[in-house]
């Protein structure tokens, strides 16, 4: 389940058509958060230093693609990040198009910047939002390629890595 | 003294020094991760190994780095403010970018090889002023607030040794800086003591059938409609209501960007432009850097045929606070 | 404690300010300043007529100081702080209360003392030694620090007296641009002098209606007044002066409460929406009860 598509050096601005919001609204939430949740867990401690994060324990988040009608619920603690399946009312809400995230994730966006033109919402607890956001920004990584954000490049590290730890998500 | 006209770049993190270092900053300031600097946001800045590495791959490619430690320490807690002027000096940074008089006057005795900058934050708006850090403590750059016009900052310029920096581009503080305290009196917490203004966890940003409210420590900052621009949560930008008038009574979200001024800021003797933002991104960094290094280099090659290249133009006001960009107060419509 | 009247802060017409002062001349205070401590545009009072107040002032009994303008901009600025210098260095019972490091560097090298005045950011000792070796006789504790700043500055504190802003609308920022003149549509070199029209400044509310804070020209201040008054007999310890700053009405009663709680004379004090939250490092808005 690749990208049918080679991402351009720069992403161009769309928007996913609506009835896709309305049809993922519809579908199950779960798998897009265990992807979600499996990624950053991938990362914590290697690329995500995990002491910067600790204000960050017990708390709750979720994360609105609007454009897709996905609503990713999840919290972190002590043992990282993990999906939360009630609807209590998250510490901090992100919402923004898909497109936007990706860009944030390649580093081709600024979230001032989208945030400015109102393509990036952030309610509740916005010092979590700004450590989140710090953090990341700290992250001293090779140029993000988002093609290889794909679900069965996250499944296939995520069986790697459950053979060699069980347990660890 | 063309070749001393220097672009100096933020930088929050270390990705953000190796953008700026990698699209042609000149110098990246810098700051420590705590209420030593005036950009003390949560998750931002640097730590010691961080640092390091910043500094070690700025100067393998000839770039400066300085470091802020523009706060104003008090008597009980001064010693992690010498702690951090002796960290910056064994780091082997070019520079430190101070604003308390006391400060200063410890990092001159102590370290008297090191390279001082008078922070925007010291509030010197006169030549008077710039030189009395001179005289006492051997400054060799000051920044100066971004309240004076054109002919005010070139009358500085001509009556002091001390080199002078301006604000180029980025967010733009209408108070004198050093001397607002609006932050402190809504919040508790302010950019001389704290190191921010407007710090996160004050800061709320709500969904209402009327719009999108800004609140700081509860305090209603301003209501965007849907689709309007939106600015950072400032007490300065926001819309109040004066004598029956509601309107942003201090300043609209406007950002600086002088890139039209170029020239007249070569030719004043203008010593170095400084970006603001160590609180965004790197990818903002990367952008505005990429675009005022074309741009001082064409300044610098012919100054008198500059002109500004649409593109830079739009890749800036893409990533500016508010509706506009403006000329602060170098141009000054509202005089 | 000596009780001291800090600069104007408003604009007045000439005559108002020579009638406020021919009243302060008669109430029980120990120091006045006096001087344009805001705007560089506001000439409704000359170099004489401000002589002449300090003559009456002197006169009375009082110490007299000339605050010099916070922001200096242009040479013009520079050279009316440079007049009030010659006055005071001409008159043994006028001082210079020096408002940016500008003046102080041309009051070290005349060797004339000042008050080192509260916008100059002394937030530790080192600062403060520093200007006391410049000349500084007095300093004033910047109202945006609190308490416990000032018990860390007391310990180590050079051979100088300490005042303490005590009440009055809080100054919490200055800016080359003119808010008044912006509330109507008016240039700043083209004002019209509205701040003449506000003689407290202009209210600032939220969108919410909650009185916020006050614009009066180039300065911002809060809409609450800042108020020690319980705090007083901690003061008076470790402090030698305690400042009210001017307002257009009730100064009479105001000085009279405040005297009265210094010589502990009861005396009524004026009620208002009072703020106190900065000497407890709080929100500066905020009133203490505890």
């Amino acid at each position: 389940m690749s990208l049918p598509f080679k991402l351009p050096q720069q992403l161009p601005d769309f928007t996913l058509p609506a009835p896709l919001a309305k049809l993922g609204d519809r579908l199950p939430q779960l798998p897009p958060t265990l992807a979600l949740v499996t990624g950053l867990n991938l990362g914590l401690g290697r690329l995500i230093p995990r002491e910067p994060l600790e204000p960050l324990i017990g708390k709750r988040f979720l994360i609105r693609v609007t454009d897709a009608g996905m609503s990713m619920r999840f919290a972190y603690g002590a043992r990282g990040f993990r999906p939360v399946f009630d609807s209590a009312p998250p510490d901090l809400t992100i919402s923004a198009r898909a497109r936007d995230f990706i860009a944030l994730l390649a580093r081709e966006e600024d979230p001032d910047t989208l945030f400015f033109n109102r393509r990036l919402l952030m309610q509740g607890d916005t010092d979590l939002g700004l450590l989140v956001k710090n953090t990341l920004d700290g992250v001293d990584l090779p140029r993000f390629d988002p093609s290889r954000l794909t679900l069965s490049e996250l499944l296939h590290r995520l069986r790697a890595r459950l053979a060699t730890s069980p347990g660890a998500v | 003294m063309a070749s001393s006209f220097e672009l100096v770049c933020p930088a929050g993190g270390l990705p953000a020094l190796k953008t700026a270092v990698d699209h042609g900053a000149d110098c990246v300031y810098t700051g420590f991760r705590d209420e030593t600097n005036a950009r003390n946001f949560t998750g931002l800045n640097f730590d010691d190994k961080s640092l390091k590495e910043g500094i070690a791959y700025a100067h393998q490619r000839g770039v400066k780095v300085l470091i802020a430690l523009n706060t104003f320490p008090q008597s009980g807690n001064w010693p992690q403010w010498t702690a951090a002027v002796d960290k910056a000096a064994a780091f082997g940074v070019d520079a430190i970018i101070l604003a308390d008089a006391g400060l200063m006057e410890y990092a001159h005795r102590t370290h008297p090889q090191l390279r001082l900058h008078l922070s925007v934050q010291g509030s010197a708006t006169n030549y008077e002023a710039i030189n009395f850090y001179r005289e006492r403590f051997n400054i060799q750059r000051a920044v100066l607030p971004r309240v004076l016009s054109m002919a005010q900052v070139e009358h500085v310029v001509k009556n002091t040794p001390v080199e002078i920096e301006v604000f180029g581009f980025g967010g733009l503080c209408v108070m004198v800086e050093g001397r607002c305290a609006l932050s402190g009196y809504a919040t508790g917490m302010s950019p001389n003591s704290y190191g921010a203004c407007s710090p996160g966890k004050v800061v709320r940003y709500e969904e209402t059938p009327t719009g999108m409210e800004t609140r700081l420590n509860g305090i209603l900052v301003d209501r965007f409609a849907k689709d309007e621009r939106a600015g950072y949560p400032t007490l300065c930008k926001g819309r109040f209501e004066v004598d029956d008038a509601t309107y942003y009574a201090i300043e609209e979200p406007a950002s600086l960007n002088t890139l039209e001024l170029l020239p007249d800021l070569l030719r004043i003797g203008i010593r170095a432009i400084k970006i603001e933002g160590r609180q965004r991104s790197p990818a903002y960094v990367g952008q505005v850097t990429k675009v005022w290094r074309a741009a001082m280099d064409a300044v610098k090659r012919d100054p008198d045929h500059f002109t500004i290249h649409p593109v830079w133009m739009t890749e800036l006001n893409k990533i500016s606070e508010g509706q506009s960009a403006t000329l602060g107060a170098y141009n000054r419509p509202w005089k | 404690m000596k009780l001291t009247l800090g600069p104007l802060l408003f604009y007045w017409t000439r005559q108002q300010v020579m009638d406020f002062y021919a009243a302060m001349a008669e109430q029980p205070l120990d120091v006045v300043y006096l001087g344009e401590a805001v705007c560089s545009r506001r000439h409704e009072m000359r170099l004489d007529d401000w002589l002449e107040v300090a003559t009456v002032l002197a006169d009375a009994g009082k110490q007299v100081a000339f605050s010099t303008l916070p922001l200096i901009e242009s040479e013009s600025d520079l050279k009316w702080v440079r007049r009030l210098m010659d006055a005071a260095r001409d008159d043994p019972r006028l001082i210079i209360e020096a408002n940016e490091m500008g003046a102080i560097r041309q009051l070290a090298e005349r060797g004339q003392p000042f008050v080192a005045g509260h916008t100059l950011n002394i937030y530790n000792s080192y600062t403060l030694q520093l200007l006391a070796e410049a000349g500084a006789t007095r300093w004033v504790f910047p109202p945006e620090i609190g308490r416990s700043a000032l018990a860390g500055l007391q310990k180590e504190k050079p051979a100088i007296e300490t005042e303490v802003f005590a009440h009055g609308r809080l100054p919490l920022a200055y800016s080359a641009r003119c808010f008044t003149a912006r509330r109507y549509r008016l240039q700043k070199d083209s004002c019209e002098f509205r701040c003449l029209d506000f003689p407290e400044g202009l209210l600032l509310k939220t969108r919410e209606g909650m009185p916020f804070l006050t614009l009066n020209g180039i300065q911002t201040m809060s809409a609450r007044v800042y108020h020690l008054e319980r705090e007083l007999p901690g003061l008076a310890a470790n402090v030698e002066l305690i400042r009210l700053s001017p307002q257009p009405a009730q100064m009479d009663e105001l000085i009279a409460a405040y005297r009265g709680l210094l010589d502990g004379v009861a005396a009524p004090m004026p009620a208002g929406d009072y703020c106190n939250g900065f000497w407890y490092e709080k929100p500066g808005l905020d009133w203490v009860t505890a």
